[in-house]
């Protein structure tokens, strides 16, 4: 318990540094909020008041005060260019976020595990090689090009699915299970074009720690003692596999908030990737700070989470661990 | 594992099976109007807002006291009619008296006053502030009766009523309320023919008939304007008649020619493409050599190659879909003529370097950089097109691509000579012809004149233009105006390209194609199955 108090605190003064580097680099950037359009029938002395009202003639430390007061106030603050107040815009993006990247990186999971596994074990067969190249295949297809070839085959030839969007207009007021359904077959798309360019990676690292595992003196021993294959992969190999898995899945914890800018672009998908990607190319400074502080977050939050699983996978970490603290 | 596998294609298949069955049914798809926006509104307030897709869906919810027709002419909305005294400076505005909010409030011209009061107000984040600021003097708004409305206007000011077509904003929902933020701002009331009912963030705006509308009672009950921000999923949604209208872009034109379940809509957009000089720069301070890059820019070819021909070759700072673009025989026109670039250089005092192949001036090379912004494929193309086109009369041009806010950055540098030698960007014109902002001298370095054209002659008939009411007198100043930008080649004008829309064959009762849109007014606008 100690370690992961410690660990927290520690996390305390690491997000003040983020907030603040992030917030400097924002403000270095070139062009501010108010610079965004170019029109003929807008003055300069509109877009000067207005940078006025926003503060934005402040000096960069007071800005940055001003927004961490706010911050411990719990306020994050009113969107630059839609005076929406921040938080409500992430609360109308995350539930289309969450539902599309943890649907997806649930049935990765699914898909890359046993397939990862059966690589490593089956190395340098047919069977690993077929599977390479497939996952190999999906991964440098670009997400765009594959996003509109699935639109135009299984939308407009198949009338499977809805080109696009989340949910149809019409059924606003209708019963939560045709909601849900029609949800669903807004949803199939994306989540297919992320699952294809996903799964690549995740067989690799499954199939390379498992060929690693393998080459270990004790599973050579463990086949000296006569035990058979299947225990040894379940029994001796497989845990010890799954430890690199837990390691990206930590580091990953994010990207299941900040959406996917491209999928969401072509699929027209109400997510983070879309909401952050446009604070970026406006400099609508609340969104982005905001942004990078719910990332920031969890990226320590996920390592945290990483190393507490490593104790439960892995006991030599936790004793370790123990001896490292006292 | 083959089993394992078997069996997830099994469910996975399923799956597909499953939600495939879903598949949205259209119901009152007859009575809807599925429009398109190609990004997320930011505002739904007509005195906030600066994007295209928030002034779409407000021009259907809010009316100004005008409002502009499909033949592009200011025609009372809100206002019965107005009358202007002799010296032009007071104008008085009948109102309507049948009109009510959408939420059944009378309309009067309380409103009107409480709109430009906060449009005035400086607290308000609006970039209109100015248009209601003449010569550094506020226009004074006055409330005579509830349904008489007068403007007092320091000096006579001609864009005025054209500026009074601004959205009016209901001052019983917002007064006491810091506008910036006002949730108003998400669920809008205007007085307009639709009724906001729903946004759903970055999916769609849905709009019901407002059936105590003034004017005539719009056709359509139900508007969806979709949020699609991709082009391409925008196409195939058109094609699944997902949405029924669509901006279609040149290379793609071929796929839809044949469609029978579409009409194509072709015209000229009041937006003009130009090659920027800086007038700072030693070489372009010369007019012989800006008027040597214009006869050495084949602006057909660019319109051919950059807008596959849809598309027409600009000359001057207006469009021919204007009242105020002059006669042919007197506009100055600068033909591709690469013979007579060259001698106007070699009259600059510009020389070949037989071994460069680069034309020198004591001893400098003619090399120059254009500047535009990076993501948009026309001016990038445009840039390339230029570059060659130069590289035959012994010019060096290079390009570079901008993000957007660095390229707005440098053409806004405060100071003088600004950081970059030449520049192609476009403009969009307003329906009045006034071009002070872009074209008067005062308007450097702070402002869009960051070329730094300064013209005594132009200056001061654009003030005139300003105050001249009459608008046969306004026609010919411009005409005047026109000659001498086109003369002095501050820019190269390049070309105004063609918007090609694509409308689903149920929707009928449109108005001509042209740049005031196909659906004006949007209570003539009717479906059939």
């Amino acid at each position: 318990m100690p370690f992961i108090v410690r660990r927290i605190l520690g996390a305390i003064p690491l997000i003040a540094g983020v907030s603040f580097l992030s917030f400097l680099i924002m403000q270095w950037a070139p062009g501010d909020p108010t610079l965004m359009y170019l029109d003929p029938t807008v003055n300069q002395s509109d877009l000067a008041q207005v940078r006025q009202n926003l503060g934005l003639d402040q000096p960069l430390l007071t800005q940055y005060i001003l927004w961490l007061k706010e911050l411990l106030n719990g306020n994050l603050g009113y969107s630059y260019i839609t005076g929406k107040p921040v938080i409500t815009s992430i609360m109308d993006r995350l539930p289309a976020t969450l539902l599309l990247s943890v649907s997806s990186l649930i049935l990765i999971l699914i898909i890359t595990f046993p397939l990862g596994i059966l690589c490593g074990y089956k190395k340098d067969t047919w069977l690993d090689d077929s599977i390479t190249i497939f996952s190999f295949l999906g991964l440098s297809i670009p997400t765009f090009w594959l996003g509109l070839l699935f639109i135009l085959f299984f939308s407009l030839h198949l009338n499977w699915f809805p080109t696009s969007g989340f949910l149809n207009p019409m059924l606003m007021e209708a019963p939560w299970l045709t909601k849900a359904l029609n949800i669903m077959s807004h949803m199939m798309l994306p989540l297919f074009t992320i699952i294809i360019g996903g799964i690549a990676g995740l067989i690799r690292y499954n199939r390379f720690s498992m060929i690693k595992i393998l080459a270990q003196d004790y599973i050579t021993s463990a086949r000296a003692r006569g035990l058979s294959e299947r225990r040894i992969l379940f029994k001796h190999a497989l845990k010890n596999a799954m430890l690199p898995i837990i390691t990206i899945l930590g580091l990953d914890l994010p990207s299941l908030i900040s959406g996917a800018f491209v999928i969401e672009y072509i699929f027209s998908w109400p997510g983070m990737g879309q909401l952050g990607v446009q604070a970026v190319f406006q400099r609508d400074y609340p969104m982005l700070m905001a942004t990078i502080f719910f990332s920031s977050i969890l990226i320590i939050l996920g390592n945290l989470m990483a190393d507490i699983l490593y104790t439960y996978v892995d006991p030599r970490i936790s004793r370790a661990g123990k001896q490292n603290l006292r | 594992m083959t089993p394992l596998f078997t069996r997830w294609m099994i469910i996975l298949g399923s799956c597909f099976v499953c939600f495939s069955c879903t598949s949205p049914t259209h119901s009152g798809a007859a009575s809807t109007l599925q429009l398109h926006l190609s990004g997320e509104p930011t505002v739904l307030n007509p005195i906030l807002s600066t994007d295209a897709s928030s002034s779409s869906v407000e021009g259907l919810i809010f009316s100004g006291l005008f409002r502009i027709n499909s033949t592009l002419e200011l025609e009372p909305d809100l206002a019965e009619s107005y009358a202007v005294n002799e010296t032009g400076t007071r104008y008085t505005f009948k109102l309507k008296k049948n009109v009510k909010w959408h939420d059944g409030h009378k309309f009067t011209a309380k409103d009107v006053k409480f709109t430009m009061d906060t449009v005035l107000n400086k607290k308000t984040n609006t970039v209109r502030r100015s248009n209601f600021i003449i010569g550094g003097t506020p226009i004074q708004f006055k409330v005579i009766d509830d349904y008489t409305f007068e403007a007092l206007l320091p000096k006579p000011f001609a864009p005025f009523l054209m500026r009074m077509a601004i959205g009016i904003l209901p001052e019983h929902a917002l007064k006491d309320i810091d506008i910036n933020t006002a949730s108003f701002n998400r669920s809008p009331i205007g007085t307009g023919p639709y009724k906001f009912k729903q946004w759903q963030p970055a999916q769609y705006v849905y709009l019901e008939r407002n059936s105590n509308y003034y004017l005539d009672a719009p056709k359509v009950k139900t508007i969806i304007m979709k949020i699609v921000p991709d082009t391409n999923t925008a196409l195939l949604a058109f094609e699944k008649q997902e949405v029924d209208e669509v901006g279609i872009p040149g290379k793609d034109l071929k796929r839809y020619q044949d469609e029978s379940f579409l009409t194509l809509y072709r015209y000229y957009d009041l937006v003009y493409t130009y090659l920027g000089f800086n007038l700072n720069h030693p070489f372009f301070s010369d007019p012989n050599v800006r008027r040597a890059i214009a006869h050495a820019v084949d602006k057909s070819a660019l319109v051919n190659g950059v807008l596959m021909g849809f598309g027409t070759k600009a000359d001057i700072p207006s469009s021919p879909a204007l009242w105020s673009y002059p006669p042919n025989d007197q506009i100055p026109i600068f033909d591709f003529d690469p013979k007579k670039a060259a001698d106007l250089l070699a009259s600059s005092g510009f020389t070949m370097n037989p071994n460069t192949k680069i034309l020198e001036k004591n001893g400098q090379p003619f090399s120059f950089k254009i500047i535009t912004n990076k993501g948009n494929k026309d001016r990038e193309k445009t840039a390339q097109m230029i570059q060659q086109m130069l590289r035959k009369v012994g010019i060096n041009a290079s390009i570079q691509l901008m993000e957007w806010s660095s390229f707005i950055a440098t053409i806004n540098a405060k100071k003088t000579p600004k950081p970059f030698d030449a520049v192609i960007l476009g403009w969009a014109l307003g329906l009045d012809p006034d071009g002070h902002s872009i074209w008067h001298s005062s308007q450097y370095p702070n402002g869009f004149n960051f070329i730094g054209y300064n013209n005594p002659a132009v200056d001061k008939l654009l003030e005139q233009g300003r105050t001249t009411i009459e608008s046969s007198d306004r026609k010919n100043i411009y005409h005047r105006i026109y000659k001498l930008i086109a003369n002095d080649v501050p820019y190269v004008f390049l070309y105004f390209p063609e918007t090609l829309q694509g409308i689903n064959n149920r929707v009928k009762g449109l108005s001509p194609a042209g740049p005031a849109g196909l659906m004006n007014p949007i209570e003539n606008v009717y479906l059939v199955e």
